[in-house]
């Protein structure tokens, strides 16, 4: 089956026009928010320190149980030429939890939302798979998950931080790329170098505020790379080109 | 099919799919535990396990932790162990409870990205081999010719009877079982008694060593009796290793040290790349991602291919320089040349002739540079050190001299000859000259003399237009690398596998002779080794037994003199001492390349009878061993008996008579260390966390490598296995009947090893670590003072010497303090057996060349072969690793790589499909056209092209084995590999010193076939 996003753009609307559920009530969404307003859950990738190695990956792949072939996460990348000197580039790539999500919005029946501590979910007991907000996202970190048949993303591993642990990913990046923590608490690590550090965001220009902040982002990698992946292609990438 | 999809979510709505086991968390996992993130408080989740054993991912064999669902014998999840330095920096003290090793990965205090400890992206995926649906678990027996794929399951108890006693197995004629094979007593061959006794006819090739590797010697060494064990180095990093230990002066062992990139300054990279090979694969990644952000690490990576090493957002810290494959030491003696021009050599230290002068003059080291070599053309001795003997400095009988007591001479301050040894001060670094010995004038140079001719023997232009880097970048990376004083290093390894490997590796660790940065803060460290677990130990001794054979003979890949032959004699009576049959190897290791080749194909310098492959896979492995040995492999009048231990059916196994399958991973014990690059002593343990999926023998022991061999021994009558084969240190015995009677006693020597033997496991450690599991075995195995110092190292993934022990102020806390050689006397006076001519004693740059030194590209001419083909390594896939899907769904293949000029010109595009042409065979794959892969070069990247492992299905008991398309995806550079034209019979081309096999700069020609 094709499962590129392209094809979810017919059949979402479809499935969507025949569901029978009923939109969630205000009160029942608030019920459902959970987290601890106290904390706001954020990352800082450090690109100068990634390795290129996939670990986060493969953690986030092992932990999260993801559908063979799927990817919540990622490190893109690139080569790139300039100045007859050539040099690697590698974008870690996963849901950027937006302050103002332009996902959840878009969903019909209130499956995807924003906790109280800012993780972006999706309650797979309500999403009716219709691609909305796989469509919606603007980073290209939605997919539909092929065994549920239910939006699926990056959630910060939220059962491992409601834990007390630190997400897969970060927990195994190698080359400390991966920064996890409060940005509520001002003694945190995040929130210290999103204070003194030259921080960027994917597509700023979209508004949504990512809470997935950037040391060392290019301008020309904020937005849609048109560069040639090199040095790895997953085997969706044909179906997904937006994956890399 | 979208439409499809639509109405089946029509018909059911919500969960169309299958409704995983979370609302919001799907399938992930349950967390292996929780911490309070407030008060640090941890609880235990019930069912998993966490404990910290050893990643077989790759030849780094981290130690990490694993979680283990108890109930379905699974492990989950692999991530790093933070006791250990190779997966944590800085990692924990040692005497840490387990429990607060727990919480230091959490949330807590954010203590968890602090003390963040790692898997890489294979170390996290790798686990899926546990249960690959291509897994061996019976042994096995052909069935029908060799490779037929056809295979039927039998007992342990037949495959032990049919390998010892032997007879007509196949319905194809007798075959010699080992029982009739063990003769140490008859000569293979009358008339070449070096040869040694039959048994030798028995070999095994083995992989890395697992932890197990004393176990399996122990077998066959010291049990059995064979001198033909070897390992995968020859066809690994042989050359880089050799080349080290012609500067370490130890050819055997190899010794190398690696740059200290926490503390160093500038690094220099040639022909690897930190964070995308070498080993220590991860530590390098994690300190190289680490140190050149928040350190003082810069470093260069010199490579015809571009890799994640050069991190564009980084800039000015890391940077890539393009080379022509094999050209390597052009660069190195252009660098050196202009270090002599330019007075950017160490001088300081070079000329301290011996350790307590160096030490005097604030050195770390010394090194050979002032030591005098006998260059008069025609004298007995030339190429020979002078020694305090010639110079009548000391008087030694005839037996004595040139020994080891018989000094070097120097020409010290005032000028006059001395030995080095009482030397007391600087000597002369250039001198060129005649001295007065006891017998007459002699002509002499200084090492450092030698060096500088061999450097200045070409321009730094023409090393420029050799290797095809400009001679600013030459001129501006020797600058670089002589301006940092002791906080820079050079460091190589899997790029000096090119038919000139060997004095390419030579070149580079000589530069940092050049600089004595050995044994210093951020120069060269040596790494403190291990706690050893098998020798001669405080408990136990494992390292001989009552009736240890001491194994005696001339290995088949011949790493000892020509000279030393009955066929040199008999050469030399007959008036032609050169050239010998095939080459001979004394200044390597033992090869596996040669077992394969001269050994199975010519019977040179004899023949094998039985082969055992553990856990590898040369004919997969070694370019061009597919089309040397494959039809030799499958002819059981070549070679009658063929045994693989693995399991899984490889490239090499597909060839066996019988295959006995191993255990996998986190299913087996062993002891095992870093291989470098770690300041700090450390032994990494390895345990059973889950039961071996494998057969059980009747009463209950799975069937693996340590069962068979035990069994196998025992039905042979062979020592040092059974009842009563280990004694204990007040010389009780002990039996070796199972696998842990053999490691745990192994943790015994390790707990007891220095001033005091480890505290006791406290009943927490033991609970919180997975050790219950085997504590039956521990308890039944060890002495009742014994099994709680055990856990305590098995509970912390092994024995680890604290942090503040890798340095001592600003030097290297674990030294190495034997001289440096510069000028290798024993490299320099052995001769190539095919030519009779001697090697140079220095470092020099020789192009890549053939057995007997016919220059490659003088058969295969470049207008015939206009490209080079190079092997690169990936982060993800390696020989075994393809099996794990998870790493095959995100890198499924291994497209050419090939530079944009060269695509242009021959019409070819991203996605092309093209073909591959060497000598040596053909290979069709998909182009990557890259800026990252210098001109003329095509890079091929290791791993793929697998034609077994599942790429095509055998039969076991009539039925069919999965087959998998994509384990055969893309290309294997090593059935490209291309024969020696200059030797007889079947080969594959090596280095011509070291023995190693050649991948890197294999003529190559590339066409289009068909558009993307």
């Amino acid at each position: 089956m094709d499962r590129s996003r392209r094809n979810f753009l017919g059949l979402g609307a479809a499935a969507v026009g025949t569901a029978t559920l009923q939109p969630a009530t205000v009160e029942a969404r608030e019920a459902r928010h959970g987290g601890d307003a106290a904390h706001r859950w954020a990352m800082v990738v450090d690109l100068r320190k990634c390795v290129g190695c996939q670990a986060c990956t493969m953690a986030c792949i092992m932990e999260n149980r993801v559908p063979e072939d799927s990817f919540r996460t990622i490190v893109s990348t690139y080569e790139v030429a300039e100045n007859g000197k050539s040099a690697t580039y590698m974008l870690p790539r996963l849901c950027n939890h937006c302050e103002n999500p332009p996902c959840t919005p878009v969903c019909p029946t209130g499956a995807t939302y924003q906790r109280q501590d800012g993780i972006v979910v999706v309650d797979n007991s309500v999403c009716v798979g219709c691609g909305y907000c796989v469509q919606a996202c603007p980073y290209d970190a939605r997919f539909i998950n092929h065994e549920t048949l239910t939006a699926d993303k990056c959630n910060f591993c939220v059962h491992r931080v409601d834990a007390g642990l630190l997400p897969a990913c970060v927990e195994t990046c190698v080359g400390g790329a991966r920064i996890f923590g409060d940005l509520n608490d001002p003694e945190s690590t995040v929130s210290k170098l999103v204070a003194s550090e030259d921080v960027k965001v994917l597509k700023p220009g979209e508004g949504t505020d990512p809470r997935v902040f950037y040391i060392g982002l290019e301008a020309e990698f904020q937005g849609r790379v048109d560069g040639t992946p090199t040095l790895w292609r997953p085997s969706r990438a044909k179906a997904e080109p937006s994956l890399v | 099919a979208g439409f499809a999809h639509t109405g089946r979510t029509m018909v059911k709505g919500a969960w169309a799919g299958e409704h995983p086991r979370d609302r919001i968390s799907g399938n992930a996992l349950s967390p292996e535990f929780t911490v309070d993130p407030k008060t640090g408080e941890l609880a235990p989740t019930p069912g998993q396990i966490v404990a910290n054993v050893t990643c077989q991912g790759c030849t780094t064999l981290c130690s990490v932790r694993v979680r283990v669902d108890a109930e379905t014998n699974t492990v989950l999840r692999a991530v790093g162990n933070p006791y250990s330095p190779l997966s944590t920096d800085p990692f924990l003290p040692y005497e840490t409870p387990v429990r607060d090793s727990l919480t230091s990965l959490s949330r807590f205090e954010e203590k968890g990205l602090k003390g963040r400890s790692t898997a890489c992206g294979r170390g996290n995926a790798v686990l899926q081999m546990i249960t690959s649906p291509m897994r061996i678990t019976s042994p096995l027996k052909r069935v029908g010719p060799r490779g037929s794929g056809e295979w039927q399951k039998i007992s342990l108890e037949q495959l032990v009877a049919e390998i010892a006693e032997g007879g007509d197995l196949f319905g194809e004629g007798p075959v010699e079982g080992l029982r009739a094979l063990r003769d140490l007593e008859t000569p293979i061959d009358p008339a070449a008694p070096e040869f040694g006794p039959k048994a030798n006819q028995v070999g095994l090739i083995a992989p890395v060593n697992d932890g197990r590797d004393a176990f399996v010697r122990r077998f066959f060494n010291l049990a059995y009796g064979t001198i033909n064990y070897v390992g995968h180095g020859s066809y690994c990093g042989g050359a880089y290793r050799s080349g080290s230990g012609a500067v370490f002066g130890d050819f055997k062992k190899m010794p190398h040290a690696k740059p200290d990139m926490q503390n160093a300054e500038f690094v220099l990279f040639i022909g690897t790349a930190p964070s995308n090979a070498g080993n220590p694969f991860k530590r390098q990644a994690a300190l190289a991602g680490k140190y050149r952000t928040d350190g003082e690490l810069n470093y260069v990576v010199v490579d015809p291919v571009l890799t994640n090493a050069d991190n564009r957002a980084t800039p000015g810290r890391t940077n890539w320089v393009p080379i022509r494959p094999g050209t390597d030491g052009a660069l190195v003696m252009g660098m050196m040349g202009w270090m002599f021009d330019n007075g950017r050599i160490d001088t300081n230290y070079l000329a301290q002739p011996n350790g307590k002068v160096a030490e005097a003059a604030g050195e770390a080291g010394w090194c050979n540079a002032t030591h005098l070599v006998i260059v008069e053309k025609g004298h007995p001795r030339e190429g020979r050190m002078l020694r305090a003997s010639d110079m009548g400095f000391v008087a030694l009988e005839e037996k004595d001299r040139y020994g080891d007591g018989d000094a070097f001479v120097v020409i010290d301050a005032s000028g006059a000859p001395a030995a080095h040894d009482v030397a007391g001060g600087a000597a002369a670094l250039f001198h060129d000259g005649v001295v007065q010995t006891s017998v007459g004038p002699v002509a002499v140079k200084t090492s450092l003399a030698l060096l500088r001719e061999a450097a200045k023997a070409r321009s730094i232009e023409d090393y420029s237009a050799i290797c095809g880097v400009p001679v600013e970048v030459i001129a501006g990376l020797a600058e670089e690398f002589t301006s940092h004083g002791k906080k820079a290093a050079a460091n190589t390894h899997g790029g000096m596998m090119a038919g000139n490997g060997f004095y390419n590796a030579f070149s580079v660790v000589t530069l940092n002779t050049l600089v004595g940065n050995l044994n210093w803060k951020g120069g060269t460290i040596f790494g403190n080794g291990r706690f050893p677990d098998s020798g001669e130990g405080p408990r136990y001794n494992l390292a001989s037994f009552e009736g240890a054979v001491k194994p005696s003979g001339l290995p088949v890949s011949r790493p000892i003199p020509y000279e030393k032959s009955s066929e040199f004699k008999a050469r030399k009576a007959a008036g032609k001492a050169y050239p010998a049959s095939q080459p001979w190897y004394p200044n390597a290791p033992q090869l596996t390349t040669e077992y394969m080749t001269s050994a199975l194909g010519e019977g040179y310098p004899y023949r094998l009878k039985a082969l055992f492959f553990w856990n590898s896979n040369p004919v997969y492995g070694i370019p061009g061993m597919g089309l040397a040995s494959v039809e030799k492999l499958k002819d059981p009048k070549v070679l009658p008996l063929v045994v693989s231990i693995d399991p899984f059916i490889n490239e090499t196994s597909a060839f066996a008579d019988y295959i006995v399958p191993d255990t996998v991973m986190y299913e087996s014990w062993g002891w095992t260390s870093a291989w470098g690059g770690v300041p700090t002593k450390l032994t990494s343990a390895r345990w059973p966390v889950v039961d071996p999926r494998n057969d059980k023998t009747p009463d209950g022991e799975p069937v693996q490598m340590e069962t068979f061999l035990i069994r196998l021994a025992k039905t042979l009558g062979l020592p040092g296995f059974g009842a009563g084969a280990i004694p204990d240190v007040d010389g009780n015995l002990h039996p070796l009947e199972k696998p842990e009677d053999w490691y745990l006693r192994g943790g015994a020597n390790i707990a007891w090893l220095g001033k005091k033997p480890l505290p006791d496991a406290s009943d927490d450690d033991i609970a919180l670590s997975g050790i219950e599991r085997i504590l039956p075995r521990l308890k039944a195995t060890l002495k009742e003072e014994e099994w709680r110092k055990v856990a305590f190292v098995l509970a912390r993934g092994g024995r680890f010497e604290n942090q503040s022990g890798g340095f001592v102020e600003d030097k290297a806390g674990h030294t190495f303090d034997k001289g440096l050689l510069v000028y290798n006397e024993a490299l320099a006076t052995s001769r190539n057996a095919m030519t009779g001519k001697r090697w140079t004693g220095t470092a020099t740059f020789t192009p890549p060349a053939f057995a007997d030194g016919t220059e490659m590209r003088s058969v295969h001419k470049a207008e015939d072969w206009p490209f080079e083909l190079v092997s690169s390594k990936s982060v993800l896939i390696s020989s075994l690793t393809i099996l794990a899907t998870r790493l095959r769904h995100l890198h499924p293949s291994n497209p050419v790589g090939l530079n944009v000029e060269d695509a242009a010109r021959l019409g070819i595009s991203t996605g092309d499909h093209i073909r591959l042409t060497t000598p040596g065979g053909a290979a069709e794959g998909v182009a990557i056209v890259r800026h990252g892969v210098m001109p003329g070069v095509i890079a091929v990247e290791h791993g793929f092209g697998h034609k077994e492992l599942g790429a095509r299905a055998h039969t076991i008991d009539g039925e069919r084995q999965p087959e998998i398309a994509g384990i055969g995806a893309g290309v294997n550079l090593n059935d490209l590999g291309i024969a020696d034209p200059t030797r007889k019979g079947v080969s594959v081309w090596l280095d011509p010193v070291a023995g190693s096999a050649v991948r890197q700069g294999l003529p190559a020609r590339v066409e289009k076939l068909a558009s993307a």
